[in-house]
């Protein structure tokens, strides 16, 4: 069985469960302060960022502290759990398919859903951006170009977060504690943005690139700049450690 | 009789080791704040618990919430996980109890979690500040104020979670009220209401009239959560 067969099927499974509504409210909510509040961005001209930039970079600031990697750990969730909902797990194993294959499909699946709740975000930040601009009779809306240059590189620096996400969705058996950890390994992120330490944390990276973003844009405010050297190599070895260790562990309990 | 069924139901569940768990997590935030960052604090001119807790208490508010929220899907996950609930409906219980007992259980292990973090502010108070006269009142009715704010967010997650059959439902709403809590603003009143939010708020910064106000919302919250819940229940089972 190919792996794009694979990674399709685990999509059918999802399909009833509601997960987009609970990723596409997340998105909407975020913007409606930003939305109510659109007068504030013109005070911010005075630290030397343009209202639409500060409008877009506040909202995205908003997502990748919390919004965003809490959704992928009720993401991970529903992964699991549909699969150790009714022995679901133990009659996939069954099937004549590589654990490590389906591990894989499952993960390529929170990638997906994570890129759609950042596309999400996107979209509903050009309809709120719209909206501003009647309001305040002043163009908040951004080229796309500009958007995507930005959320790519979001994106991309999600990845290491969601596979220590995943890992522990397979690893720890009992939700209490990987839904818990997931959560409140999220809260430390603002600190350890501030520390030398930060690439050894990946649930900070989302938080991290999108704040030097806003460093970059706002010409009186110094933040930290992402320096690819040690970032790549610590990014890439967790994100290696994280899923080679979901895919020994995934399903090891039914196996047993 | 209850709480003791429940009690017995969440023994293997990794309920009790979580919250303790986190408890100890959330109580380390003040001590590793003060430990790195304390010279920021040791000037200030206030009682050490107000500083203590105008320094940290967001950070652990957040984290208590997200204790609340997993627990409380916890607890009805495994309900709903191999059909429980239908089980439970056959037996000649009534079907409120069984939230009841829920709750009871959430407010008792809360207290317990709340009882460490208290400990830790009064740890840092010792060895950082100088704990004067009448600090174990203060501490206590501190942690007793947060506590009580905090009751009506844990039986709305209970709601949450008793309305969502599956885990990821009720969780997905939990995680966008938690982020809707932190998106609000703190100087209105009327939206620091929201049983999400209200748990952010501390003895010291509401002052005497507020602190009265913020309990008085807190009871009716609570109160009015509990009522909702026989209505709730029989709007779902219309449903199914």
């Amino acid at each position: 069985m190919s792996f794009a067969l694979l990674v399709s099927i685990e999509f059918k499974k999802i399909k009833h469960s509601k997960i987009l509504p609970i990723l596409l409210a997340a998105a909407v909510i975020l913007w409606v302060p930003s939305l109510l509040n659109s007068h504030l961005n013109f005070e911010m001209q005075a630290e030397g960022i343009s209202p639409e930039h500060n409008f877009f970079i506040q909202g995205f600031m908003g997502m990748c502290w919390f919004m965003f990697p809490a959704s992928m750990v009720v993401v991970t969730v529903l992964l699991i759990q549909t699969e150790r909902a009714n022995r679901g797990m133990l009659k996939m194993l069954s099937l004549p398919i590589s654990a490590v294959k389906l591990s894989l499909a499952k993960f390529a699946v929170l990638l997906a859903l994570a890129a759609i709740q950042i596309l999400m975000t996107g979209g509903i930040y050009y309809l709120s951006a719209a909206a501003a601009s009647e309001a305040e009779h002043y163009s908040f809306v951004l080229p796309p170009l500009f958007v995507f240059k930005n959320i790519g590189p979001l994106y991309a620096a999600a990845i290491p977060m969601l596979a220590f996400f995943w890992m522990l969705a397979v690893c720890i058996r009992a939700p209490i504690f990987s839904i818990g950890i997931g959560l409140s390994s999220i809260v430390p992120s603002v600190l350890v943005i501030n520390t030398k330490a930060w690439f050894a944390y990946p649930m900070s990276y989302p938080f991290f690139v999108i704040t030097s973003e806003y460093g970059r844009l706002t010409a009186n405010l110094d933040t930290a700049q992402v320096e690819l050297v040690p970032w790549i190599p610590a990014a890439a070895a967790i994100t290696i450690l994280c899923l080679v260790a979901s895919c020994l562990f995934f399903g090891q309990a039914e196996r047993r | 009789m209850i709480l003791f069924e429940e009690y017995k139901k969440v023994k293997r569940l990794g309920f009790f080791p979580a919250l303790f768990t986190g408890s100890l997590l959330t109580a380390a935030i003040p001590i590793i704040n003060m430990a790195f960052r304390g010279q920021l604090y040791l000037d200030q001119q206030a009682s050490p618990i107000q500083i203590l807790l105008a320094a940290n208490w967001q950070m652990m508010a957040m984290l208590n919430l997200l204790l609340t929220l997993s627990g409380s899907c916890i607890l009805y996950h495994a309900e709903y996980a191999d059909n429980a609930m239908e089980k439970l409906k056959t037996l000649p219980l009534r079907e409120s109890s069984v939230f009841l007992g829920k709750a009871v259980l959430m407010v008792c292990s809360m207290t317990a979690v709340f009882a460490v973090e208290a400990a830790a502010i009064a740890f840092c108070s010792c060895f950082w500040f100088e704990a004067g006269d009448g600090f174990a009142k203060e501490l206590c009715e501190s942690f007793g104020y947060s506590l009580f704010l905090t009751l009506p967010c844990m039986v709305l997650s209970l709601l949450i979670s008793q309305a969502c059959r599956n885990m990821w439902v009720s969780l997905g709403i939990g995680v966008i009220c938690v982020f809707t809590a932190t998106l609000l603003p703190a100087n209105s009143f009327v939206l620091s209401l929201f049983p999400f939010a209200i748990p952010f708020q501390i003895l010291p910064a509401a002052g005497a009239s507020g602190a009265v106000r913020y309990l008085c919302a807190a009871a009716a919250g609570f109160a009015i959560f509990i009522l909702a819940e026989p209505v709730l229940r029989n709007i779902r089972r219309s449903f199914e």
